[in-house]
């Protein structure tokens, strides 16, 4: 019986049986309704837009393809996605990306498409008419800023730029920090500090916030605001040792141990500012133009709330530069390009970009929809003066293509975090920042080859 | 003296209770840790904007926004992202069960060369994190054309999943000798024993297994972040990143109300097949 029961013709049934089944099943769910075609019925082309929610709505695909006759596939933005896809050879046709740290690290890596012949053909984005925000993605070779233009930004903020609570202020009798003349870095801590407030050990009002977009930027601008470079020529190495790397950095660390702001030893709940300043809770937020969007809505915090130039440091250049510029680029291989243009011109000068400027939410990134801000309001016109003013500023701080600012913010809050919480000194945490960054601009360097 | 006849005051009574209080006291106190987070969600999901971010902490909403949940339900095509979900959970649970099960039987009823070495590759390949799959996997796929198109799960279905042939083979083979024997006295293949006898006597086991598979693939996020489109991804993909201002900014309280709405399906299988569940998992020997 039991050799009856284990015998082979039995076992090689099962199995067969197995590997049957398996392909039955396959075969079987093909009648099924289970393939989703990728294909597009009817006429037109198809772009695969990689974007996020906010950039993208699906009315706005709609709209697309009602004025331009193309059909958008939207893909959520991933950065895993994105270079499985990448890797695939099959990238999306656009893909979202933020110019200040994106656009070098990518350009780099050979696998974005250079768009000169594409502006210098178009009637809708006109060279002359780009704000100069774009050199943001442009990349030579060698810096930022220079060389072909390999994506656009779809609008910008002078991220180095602070909003402040009058009404803050005046429960404080801190006097106000002017709106077109800097206030220094040292004095922006001090107003922080006194506009703080604690019960029972929680902060209950941050007297500022200051955190730059990602820790990569912040460090570059505020050292550049110092008169130096967090960089070396090359790219392939930083230095926090230099005297204005280390007075930036010293001062982050003050900011980070005093508590008068969101920190990564202090995180904000909320995530981002909006709120926080909203309620109420923070008298002085580091966002530039584009939060004038969420403030706008809300009346009673408009009357109160004003735009302040960017902190310099005492004797310092005047740096106000865009940390973020977040916009699209056009992978090298991309399967669409012509049709991704066409939709890359729709998106950043036709009337997505129209709606965008007249928002609030960002300044636009072509000179002819400048007069659509938003200038009605009282608090719009202060705003827009402020901002206008600040404009002269605005240059472009270049950072090294060898490192993502995803993984320098990792490698800067993982060391620096001691250092915030007072454990450690500025001048160790700089010998500490170097070698750990350098060791992956190194690694970086050795990918690009 | 009888157990039913000890003195209400007597000190092993008093102990029993004492016992049972300290016991009750420390499950109320679990099931609140486990409970908390849920139920913050929910506060969350009733509050106003303003209110997120008010210090001191408003642990009650002021008046409570029970409109967030028809507009979170509202703001994106929930119910279109709900049948995606629902649509890849049903499918993959119920070709990872069967499969799972035809496995589990191979490995706890027959006998084969280097069986054991190959249920310990198979145990060990769960050690094995699904990020480091996660590119080869894409590049797979996109070379079969399947990116975008829900073959991936039926594939992964057909291809049984360790921890539940894991489950499978642990059942099956606690079942007597005598099933088998008999089975083939009547003249019955291992394909029908598995058909007409071992799979119908393990009924709590193929529940808990459906109830497992179907849990992990509702909330599994990056699968389908990575492989679908946004507009046929699931609603994991969807209450994650879809509640946004036009400006990018996350519009918390009505991705707390949708987070809610998104565990309920999970909550009504597991209240329906609980008990299965738990049975199954007792005999399989893994309680």
């Amino acid at each position: 019986m039991q050799t009856h029961a284990r015998a082979p013709v039995s076992r090689r049934r099962f199995l067969a049986l197995s590997a049957a089944g398996a392909a039955a099943g396959a075969a079987s769910l093909g009648g099924c309704a289970l393939q989703v075609s990728t294909g597009v019925s009817g006429s037109g082309e198809t772009v695969t837009m990689m974007v996020k929610a906010d950039d993208l709505s699906p009315d706005l695909v709609q709209q697309a393809k009602k004025e331009t006759g193309i059909t958008i596939k939207r893909v959520d933005y991933d950065i895993t996605k994105l270079i499985a896809m990448l890797t695939s050879g099959s990238p999306p046709d656009l893909v979202r990306g933020v110019g200040a740290v994106d656009a070098a690290y990518f350009a780099a890596r050979d696998v974005m498409q250079e768009l000169d012949d594409y502006f210098a053909a178009s009637s809708v984005l006109r060279l002359d008419d780009l704000d100069p925000v774009n050199d943001l993605w442009r990349y030579d070779g060698r810096s930022q800023g220079k060389g072909p233009r390999y994506g656009m930004a779809k609008d910008f903020s002078q991220d180095s730029m602070f909003w402040f609570n009058t009404a803050a202020f005046d429960k404080k009798g801190v006097t106000y920090p002017s709106e077109t003349e800097p206030v220094t870095f040292d004095e922006w801590l001090d107003d922080a500090r006194r506009l703080a407030q604690r019960s029972q050990g929680q902060t209950t009002v941050f007297g500022g916030s200051y955190n730059g977009l990602v820790k990569l930027t912040l460090m570059a601008t505020m050292t550049a605001s110092a008169g130096g470079s967090l960089f070396s020529d090359d790219f392939s190495r930083v230095d926090f040792t230099t005297p204005e790397a280390r007075k930036a950095l010293a001062w982050y660390i003050d900011y980070c141990r005093l508590k008068v702001g969101p920190s990564p030893v202090l995180p904000d709940p909320n995530g981002w500012d909006g709120p926080t300043y909203q309620a109420g809770r923070l008298a002085m937020s580091n966002s530039g133009y584009w939060m004038g969007g969420m403030i706008g809505t809300d009346k009673k915090l408009a009357q109160v709330s004003r735009l302040a130039p960017a902190p310099v440091f005492a004797g310092g250049p005047r740096i106000s530069a865009c940390q973020g510029g977040t916009g699209l680029w056009m992978p090298r291989k991309a399967k669409n390009k012509d049709a991704a243009w066409r939709v890359f011109e729709w998106f950043f000068g036709e009337a997505p970009a129209k709606a965008r400027a007249s928002s609030g939410w960002g300044i636009p990134t072509l000179k002819s929809l400048r007069p659509l801000m938003p200038a009605k309001e009282e608090y719009q016109k202060r705003t827009l003066r402020a901002q206008e003013n600040e404009l002269r500023h605005f240059s472009v701080v270049s950072l090294s293509p060898y490192i993502s600012g995803d993984a320098f913010e990792a490698l800067f809050n993982q060391v620096a975090t001691p250092a915030m919480q007072g454990e450690m000194s500025v001048d160790s945490l700089a010998g500490h920042l170097n070698s750990t960054i350098n060791q992956q601009l190194k690694r970086g360097k050795e990918q690009v080859g | 003296m009888t157990a039913t006849s000890v003195n209400p005051k007597s000190p092993a009574r008093m102990r029993i209770r004492v016992n049972r209080l300290v016991l009750y006291t420390v499950l109320v106190v679990v099931t609140g840790l486990f409970l908390g987070p849920f139920g913050w969600l929910v506060l969350t999901g009733l509050k106003a904007p303003a209110e997120l971010a008010a210090a001191p902490v408003h642990w009650l909403p002021t008046h409570f926004q029970w409109h967030n949940f028809a507009d979170a339900y509202r703001l994106i095509d929930f119910l279109g992202y709900a049948r995606n979900s629902l649509i890849i959970a049903t499918l993959y649970a119920t070709l990872v069960t069967l499969s799972s099960a035809w496995v589990g039987f191979g490995f706890a009823r027959l006998t084969a060369p280097g069986k054991k070495t190959l249920f310990g590759i198979l145990i060990g390949s769960m050690m094995l994190p699904q990020m480091i799959t996660l590119l080869p996997t894409y590049l797979i796929f996109a070379k079969l054309g399947m990116v975008d198109t829900y073959w991936p799960w039926v594939l992964w279905g057909l291809s049984s999943a360790p921890y539940l042939v894991f489950l499978f083979r642990q059942f099956f083979a606690g079942l007597p000798r005598e099933l088998e024997e008999a089975a083939i006295v009547d003249g019955c293949g291992y394909a029908g024993m598995f058909w007409r006898i071992f799979l119908p006597q393990s009924w709590p086991v193929l529940s808990a297994s459906f109830v497992i598979a179907f849990t992990w693939t509702w909330g599994d996020y990056i699968a389908p972040q990575l492989l679908l489109s946004t507009d046929r991804s699931t609603l994991a993909v969807a209450v994650m990143t879809t509640y946004v201002s036009s400006a990018g900014t996350p519009i918390t309280n009505l991705q707390a109300a949708a987070s809610v709405m998104y565990v309920v399906p999970i909550l009504l299988v597991f209240l329906v097949a609980q008990r299965g569940f738990v049975a199954g998992l007792s005999t399989s020997g893994l309680k």
